[in-house]
């Protein structure tokens, strides 16, 4: 090989620059690692109650008899979970891609089980289900939705040819579904499975950690809670942290090895979207179906499990509460007082974190080894159980709003980012090379091109971080500044005061929703003065 | 191999047909009783296990199913939606919910005669009475808010000087000083702050006014009915359950490791402390789980105190004398 052709050259540069950057990754975790290893033997982060990865792997190690039945439990709630809440996502996707109508009936439900904060409703599972119930349905719930959009749009996204040899050769609707839809949705409805996994895990450990039962990772720490070790539930979160991965990276080999390739995925944030009805009448009624029938279904969940009406709330006995009973205007002061300490902070949460998601995003462009770097920070956040992280946030940052910015901002940042950071690489490189031409700097393209250009994944990433953020202020204040919802959720189990519990679990889903409707409304009113289409 | 698996499998029916008739029996004598438990599991239940290892309950003939409790697990709820027959409460949620709510409860025993809740702080910086609370930072689980507010308000100590927050079960930040006091099990938390290298001072809620029951047996009105047979059954047997691991506190803990115990995630030295801690509050002149006149008047007097209207009706001992 004396000479190289043109094309082999810039083959090998770049691959050598691929290493490089995989090298240069990997050199900056070590880094971080030998950086935290000296923080933690030294102590430098609130007298030693952040532990040192050693101090964490020594404790795992001692403790590792106790793990299998732990672990063995969490699998078996997620693995439950994942496949009926992926079984129902599936059939529901293939069901509204099918019939278009019932997508638009079932709106409702699918962005309630979007928006819903799993905080919120896990007393409630716990109150109605028993066993291992309240873990399955959250890990379920965790799985729902991205599977759900995933098949949609995999589905909607089937070549037209393949459709038309069908038709050609007789096959109908369901010989249709059968041969070609289902086929081409395969890879997006992987790509789905592969976000919903780490989900069910999650989903799992939450409802383990409230619900009683004897195993668990969320059992564990619960258990491990009282003794004050920083070390130990590390150990633990560091290990539902593992096992979350694991559950990624098994169904990205699965999706590489059934379709070849690796495609880019981001997390769904909105039911793909049916297309617009012409008549007001039939909009309205289809609106109005949507809107009800989520409080039907939750009635109807109440009706078949025969839940005596003291502890379990329908919507008619929520309404009897809230606003029938003498003590009505006591809740209702309650409820209000909560939701003013509540809003402001969801807020500014969700302004925060999208902003920093937003200036990764950038920085993602610019410096990409950095971001590479920071990756593994990002999902430790991600998948670390709160509960075990909050005693060295409490000691860091004391329980005031910083707190509750903090954690937050950890739980709203990482998936828009992602999506945000995905937005970003999609702009046409034509398009950027056009004021690069005219001298424009990095951040002159960013801002003359490649944001315009990703919009709808702004759009996107917002629409994600809505439910999550009230999520992160409702968690800070159930553990550490004891305000708010969160806090009411809590205290009045002390009280056993069920309709407040009810109230406090449906008020929350229903901002949540609404949230998220004025982002979808604020969307799609710039992206179609823009032209744009919003992304999933 | 074909051989030794048959003649392993035909064993195997032999003993399950040698077993069929007793387990006949038994199926037929042991009634199902549900039993749900307030936290996970740990020296405060120390006494069922010993009953249920021993046996205690299958002689009663019950056959009792036992759950784990947990932070969402609401005892009282378990039983209102039949999850389970019994559960063992905090008396001033469960006769809040009477008084209140009109719920149909009964209390018919307590495992503890004096609540073991009570305010751990460091011995470096002592809180010895509810006075010293004041201007000082308390955590307190959201769920014994409640509690906490009745034994200041019993003490005279204005609430509003004291920075309540919550409490997220783990002790780091009293150890560490963030927090001047927490509201915990004093039967437990002192262990975890000896075994961080510190000394604690504590003391019972119960000492300072607020002289309630805790882990208070409860059972719905219709299960007080139709069950009031297994429920004298679960009552005898637990109290012999309890006398034997009294008896010496240091023998079952460790004898329960690799089945109760097992990845509790807590250690088998704390359930010791634990276990010897909690005996002078649950051991009671009457046998115990008895109610005395003089102790439920005391109840009644204590919760009324933060408006809780508990009545004397709430609380059935019928039960405990036909033990």
């Amino acid at each position: 090989m004396a000479t190289k052709t043109p094309a082999a050259k810039t083959e090998s540069v770049l691959s050598l620059r691929q290493k490089l950057a995989r090298y240069s990754t990997v050199r900056n975790w070590l880094l971080l690692l030998v950086f935290w290893e000296i923080i933690g033997q030294l102590r430098l982060v609130a007298d030693g109650a952040l532990p040192a990865p050693s101090a964490i792997l020594a404790r795992m190690w001692v403790d590792w008899a106790d793990y299998p039945p732990h672990i063995w439990a969490t699998l078996e709630g997620a693995g439950a979970g994942f496949l009926i809440g992926n079984a129902v996502a599936i059939a529901a996707g293939v069901l509204f891609a099918t019939f278009p109508l019932t997508q638009r009936l079932a709106r409702g439900v699918n962005v309630a089980l979007f928006a819903l904060p799993p905080i919120a409703v896990s007393p409630i599972l716990v109150i109605t289900f028993s066993d291992m119930t309240p873990r399955i349905i959250l890990a379920a719930i965790g799985c729902y939705f991205v599977t759900m959009s995933a098949t949609v749009t995999g589905i909607q996204q089937t070549d037209r040819r393949i459709v038309d040899v069908v038709h050609a050769y007789g096959g109908r609707q369901w010989k249709t579904l059968i041969y070609a839809q289902m086929r081409s949705a395969i890879p997006a409805i992987l790509s789905g499975l592969r976000v919903a996994a780490p989900n069910a895990v999650l989903g799992s450990i939450l409802a383990e950690f409230g619900g009683g039962g004897r195993f668990g990772l969320g059992v564990y720490l619960i258990g491990s809670l009282g003794r004050g070790e920083p070390d130990r539930l590390w150990g633990i979160g560091l290990s539902a942290t593992v096992i979350a991965g694991l559950a990624y990276l098994l169904f990205s080999l699965i999706a590489t090895r059934l379709t070849g390739t690796s495609k880019a995925v981001t997390v769904p944030a909105s039911p793909p979207a049916p297309k617009a009805e012409k008549s007001m009448v039939l909009t309205l009624a289809l609106g109005t179906v949507s809107f009800a029938l989520p409080f039907l279904l939750w009635w109807l969940m109440l009706a078949i499990m025969g839940t005596p009406a003291m502890i379990a709330k329908t919507p008619v006995g929520l309404f009897d509460y809230l606003f029938m009973m003498p003590s009505s205007l006591v809740s209702l002061g309650k409820l209000a007082t909560a939701l003013g300490q509540t809003l402001p902070m969801t807020m500014v949460g969700m302004a925060v974190g999208l902003s920093f998601a937003f200036a990764l995003a950038l920085c993602s462009v610019l410096y990409t080894a950095i971001i590479r770097g920071f990756m593994p920070v990002a999902l430790v956040t991600q998948t670390m159980p709160l509960v075990a992280l909050t005693p060295l946030l409490v000691l860091i940052l004391g329980r005031g709003p910083s707190l509750i910015l903090w954690i937050t901002v950890s739980v709203t940042f990482f998936p828009a980012f992602v999506t945000m950071a995905q937005g970003l690489s999609m702009v046409s490189r034509a398009a950027i090379e056009v004021p690069k031409a005219y001298g424009a700097g990095p951040f002159r393209q960013l801002w003359l091109v490649s944001i315009p250009a990703s919009l709808p994944y702004l759009f996107a990433a917002t629409r994600l971080a809505v439910p999550r953020a009230l999520l992160g202020v409702m968690i800070a204040e159930w553990l550490a500044t004891g305000k708010g919802l969160g806090n009411l959720l809590n205290q009045s189990r002390g009280y056993l005061d069920y309709g407040m519990i009810w109230s406090v679990s449906v008020v929350s889903v229903l901002i949540s929703v609404l949230f998220y409707q004025i982002v979808v409304a604020i969307e799609q009113r710039v992206l179609s003065k823009r032209g744009m289409a919003p992304a999933q | 191999m074909r051989l030794a698996l048959d003649r392993r499998r035909f064993l195997s029916l032999m003993a399950a047909g040698a077993a069929l008739p007793t387990m006949g029996r038994f199926a037929s004598a042991a009634s199902p009783f549900a039993f749900q438990a307030s936290w996970i599991n740990d020296a405060e239940f120390t006494g069922y296990f010993v009953a249920m290892d021993k046996g205690y309950y299958a002689e009663e003939g019950l056959d009792l199913s036992y759950a784990s409790g947990g932070p969402d697990v609401i005892p009282e709820s378990t039983i209102i939606a039949g999850k389970a027959d019994l559960t063992l409460t905090t008396p001033d949620t469960t006769i809040k919910a009477i008084a209140e709510q009109g719920a149909p409860f009964k209390i018919i025993g307590t495992q503890y005669q004096k609540n073991p809740i009570g305010i751990v702080s460091l011995a470096s910086n002592p809180i010895k009475s509810p006075e010293d609370l004041i201007g000082k930072t308390l955590a307190v689980p959201p769920v014994n808010v409640i509690s906490v507010e009745a034994m200041l308000k019993i003490s005279g100590v204005d609430r509003s000087k004291i920075n309540i927050v919550p409490y997220a079960y783990d002790p780091t930040p009293l150890i560490k000083g963030e927090i001047d006091a927490s509201l915990d099990f004093t039967t437990n938390v002192p262990f975890t702050i000896k075994q961080a290298g510190a000394d604690a001072t504590s003391f019972l809620l119960y000492d300072f006014g607020f002289t309630i029951f805790n882990d208070t047996v409860v059972v719905t009105e219709e299960t007080l009915k139709s069950k009031r047979k297994e429920l004298v059954s679960f009552l005898r047997a637990s109290r012999k359950g309890w006398e034997e691991n009294l008896k010496d506190t240091t023998v079952y803990p460790p004898k329960f490791a690799d089945s109760w115990f097992k990845g509790t995630g807590r250690s088998i030295e704390n359930e010791l402390f634990f276990n010897e801690a909690q005996k002078s509050l649950i051991e009671a002149e009457g046998g115990i789980f008895s109610m005395s006149e003089e102790a439920i008047e005391a109840n009644i007097k204590a919760l009324a105190e933060v408006g809780i209207a508990a009545k004397r009706e709430y609380f059935d001992t019928s039960l405990l004398e036909e033990i």
